[in-house]
């Protein structure tokens, strides 16, 4: 017995290590794939370079947008690539991009990829984004000072290399336009599962300038609809215990009444999104990407709408600024409303079930923060203690 | 304040209790039988990780929950015993192991995850909370007759079927340690190794069977995490109740009643310090409450048993 079981363990351990074997193994054979894939990209671009001469004759930048996972993500890399077509269809650019795939064994490639790109220097710009590409960016642009990049939605290492730009966006915008929305939503009780009382709850990450940056725009949004609403503001103290944010969340809508939850909590804010679900009688709004498109069908059937990071649109906005003479390397350019980085989710969910004066009221929000008659106040850099006392006022 | 009072006496509060007593239970049975066996199991988190990975991942393949606690707990048993096997066998420090399996669940279950479902991660770290929906996860079961009761009903019906199965193996648990003969071995080895090797107990088969016991109590827990808490997996959702486990199997004196006691004080503790955040306490104040609790719930066990073993002494002298 003792001996069949060593030995079944003894098996168990060795499919493990040949599994890890597998694992530790491909990235090895993919070297070399990498290199050839690298190397008819040259032999294309040999052939593209001819139309980039053309196209450099007309002022088109040649743009390389690299990508750490795949296009189809429903989210950034998608968004991104919707404004960059965009340009190009406009014939301001010529975009190349390459899909250097998400998982842990693709990273070896995006280092040698971002190298391969930057030694051709065949581009006059070069895209890549989200918190995972800063150290393997800022290795390229010390190593090609006269190389241009541009990495959207990461401020890790601004103004450390000349030839970078950080894109960055205004969380206090976006908020404001998602507290317009839900205060006009929450007594709006034609809506199912929406109670007469204008409460709404806020699940944050953690008590810290940055999140308290969506709070700060997203009580003053839903002030500007309804002075008297309140607003439960919750700290999961963390990003990642979906566990404790749905205890948040059902306190919240037990407790407080409140019918709609926005969760600002990185996964953990899922975690309100199922409270709403468990409990039947409130709904979610997701932020960043549109949820609507990554959560599951059910969860996605409650969320009313997402806060944006509108990425397309903020390379657009870039490009608008170069071809005016305005560049901004080595530093890091934080995009709101006016220039169109930030917005909400106006389709699916919310088209269905906001009514003609709630859609008119966004807008018009909009069109205030974008005209500059209206302005959104910022948790950063604010010491004034400002949003922690407004937070408490509205405390239901 | 009196809302706060409303808020503590609402029947959501003693429900909420309850479901987050219960992953910590499922844990501190674990705890408790590796305790017993004679060592200690702190691999308990990282165990309840990788058995809410498979558990998801396989009920969204197979289209049902039932695979998927299935899995979670085959994954959870397998796991331990190849802990058991680096500890007994090749005689590593058991703590090491542990060390070792919870650094394994937090980066490695994300590594899987990666890996198996292709998921690429351009705003936020890969999880599963997309692939599962509310029918993938464990049900939840109104109890006929208590469901009607006003008040009760709302507090005791309702839950999902593995809290009140954590409950249940309270008692299956209990029966086993003192009413078998496996629990009167795992004691006896626990107790005295030698002794019990003397008369014929192989040692080394009960340390596997009580380490298989915490893989399949951390199996059931990590299967309550994403399968029925959290719809889906994610990076680090356990959140340290493997350890919170550890700590309420010493507040309960390593015995089964007392380790629910723990648990239950616990899930009390957290429930109230989601209150307390509603009328506005500090976040940072409230929600280290439940921890703060455990840390002066041992401090208390530890007294009182300082207590009790200084006095025989004393009458001795």
């Amino acid at each position: 017995m003792r001996k069949k079981l060593a030995l079944m363990l003894a098996l168990v351990m060795a499919v493990s290590l040949t599994a890890c074997g597998g694992g530790g193994s491909t990235p090895a054979p993919a070297e070399p794939a990498a290199e050839e894939e690298a190397a008819e990209e040259t032999a294309e671009e040999a052939t593209e370079q001819e139309a980039a001469t053309d196209a450099e004759a007309s002022g088109a930048y040649n743009v390389m947008y690299l990508i750490n996972g795949n296009l189809g993500d429903k989210s950034f890399f998608d968004s991104a690539k919707a404004g960059l077509d965009e340009l190009e269809a406009a014939g301001r650019i010529h975009l190349e991009f390459i899909e250097m795939g998400g998982t842990d064994a693709d990273q070896p490639k995006w280092q040698a990829t971002l190298d391969d790109v930057s030694a051709s220097g065949d581009y006059d710009l070069i895209i890549c984004g989200t918190y995972q590409m800063p150290d393997y960016l800022k290795a390229v642009a010390t190593e090609y000072p006269d190389q241009k990049y541009l990495i959207f939605d990461d401020n890790t290492y601004v103004g450390e290399n000349d030839n970078v730009v950080n894109v960055t966006y205004k969380q206090n915008d976006m908020g404001y336009l998602v507290g317009v929305y839900a205060a006009c939503m929450t007594t709006d009780t034609s809506i199912e599962n929406m109670n007469e009382d204008a409460v709404l709850g806020f699940v944050g990450g953690v008590d810290s300038p940055v999140i308290n940056d969506f709070l700060y725009g997203f009580i003053e949004g839903a002030q500007s609809v309804n002075p008297d609403v309140k607003i439960d503001t919750r700290y999961t103290n963390d990003y990642v215990d979906t566990a404790i944010a749905k205890e948040y969340g059902a306190s919240m809508i037990n407790d407080n009444k409140c019918d709609i939850i926005w969760g600002v909590a990185g996964n953990a804010g899922n975690g309100a999104a199922e409270a709403a679900l468990d409990s039947g009688k409130a709904w979610f709004i997701g932020v960043d990407s549109d949820q609507e498109l990554t959560l599951s069908p059910d969860l996605a059937a409650i969320t009313l709408t997402s806060g944006l990071k509108n990425i397309g649109n903020s390379l657009i906005w870039i490009f608008d600024e170069w071809d005016a003479g305005n560049t901004y390397w080595g530093t890091e350019v934080v995009l709101g409303l006016e220039e169109g980085g930030v917005g909400i989710v106006t389709d699916k969910n919310f088209d269905k079930y906001a009514s003609e004066e709630t859609k008119a009221a966004v807008a018009a929000a909009e069109e205030g923060v974008r005209s500059g008659s209206i302005k959104v106040s910022s948790a950063i850099g604010d010491t004034s203690g400002a949003i922690e006392k407004l937070r408490d006022e509205v405390r239901p | 304040m009196s809302n706060l009072w409303s808020m503590l006496l609402s029947p959501e509060f003693f429900f909420s209790i309850f479901r987050i007593s219960a992953p910590i239970l499922f844990a501190t049975l674990g705890a408790i039988v590796v305790e017993k066996a004679g060592f200690a199991n702190i691999g308990l988190e990282g165990l309840m990780m990788f058995s809410a990975l498979s558990g998801s991942l396989v009920s969204y393949y197979a289209g049902h929950w039932f695979p998927g606690l299935c899995a979670a707990v085959v994954t959870g048993v397998v796991m331990s015993l190849v802990m058991g096997f680096f500890a007994f066998h090749l005689k590593t420090d058991i703590i090491l192991v542990g060390i070792a399996i919870n650094m394994m669940g937090s980066g490695g279950t994300l590594f899987l995850c990666k890996v198996i479902t292709d998921i690429t991660e351009g705003t936020a770290m890969a999880s599963t909370t997309g692939l599962i929906t509310r029918s993938l996860c464990i049900p939840n079961i109104k109890i006929p007759l208590i469901d009607s009761i006003p008040f009760i009903g709302r507090v005791l019906s309702g839950h999902s079927l593995l809290t009140y199965f954590a409950f249940v193996c309270v008692i299956l648990t209990s029966i086993m340690l003192y009413r078998t003969s496996l629990g009167l071995n795992i004691r006896a080895v626990g107790e005295n190794p030698d002794a019990a090797s003397s008369v014929g107990v192989s040692v080394i088969r009960i340390r596997y069977t009580a380490m298989a016991f915490s893989g399949l109590m951390s199996g059931f827990g990590g299967a309550f995490m994403s399968m029925s808490y959290a719809q889906g997996w994610s990076l680090d959702m356990v959140a340290g109740r493997g350890f919170i486990a550890l700590a309420a199997q010493a507040m309960g004196a390593g015995e089964c009643l007392g380790g629910m006691l723990a648990s239950l004080v616990f899930g009390f503790a957290q429930a109230l310090g989601i209150r307390f955040s509603a009328i506005g306490l500090d976040s940072n104040l409230a929600s280290p409450i439940p921890y703060a609790v455990t840390i002066i719930g041992l401090v208390i066990f530890a007294v009182s048993r300082k207590r009790k073993a200084a006095k025989p002494r004393v009458q001795a002298t």
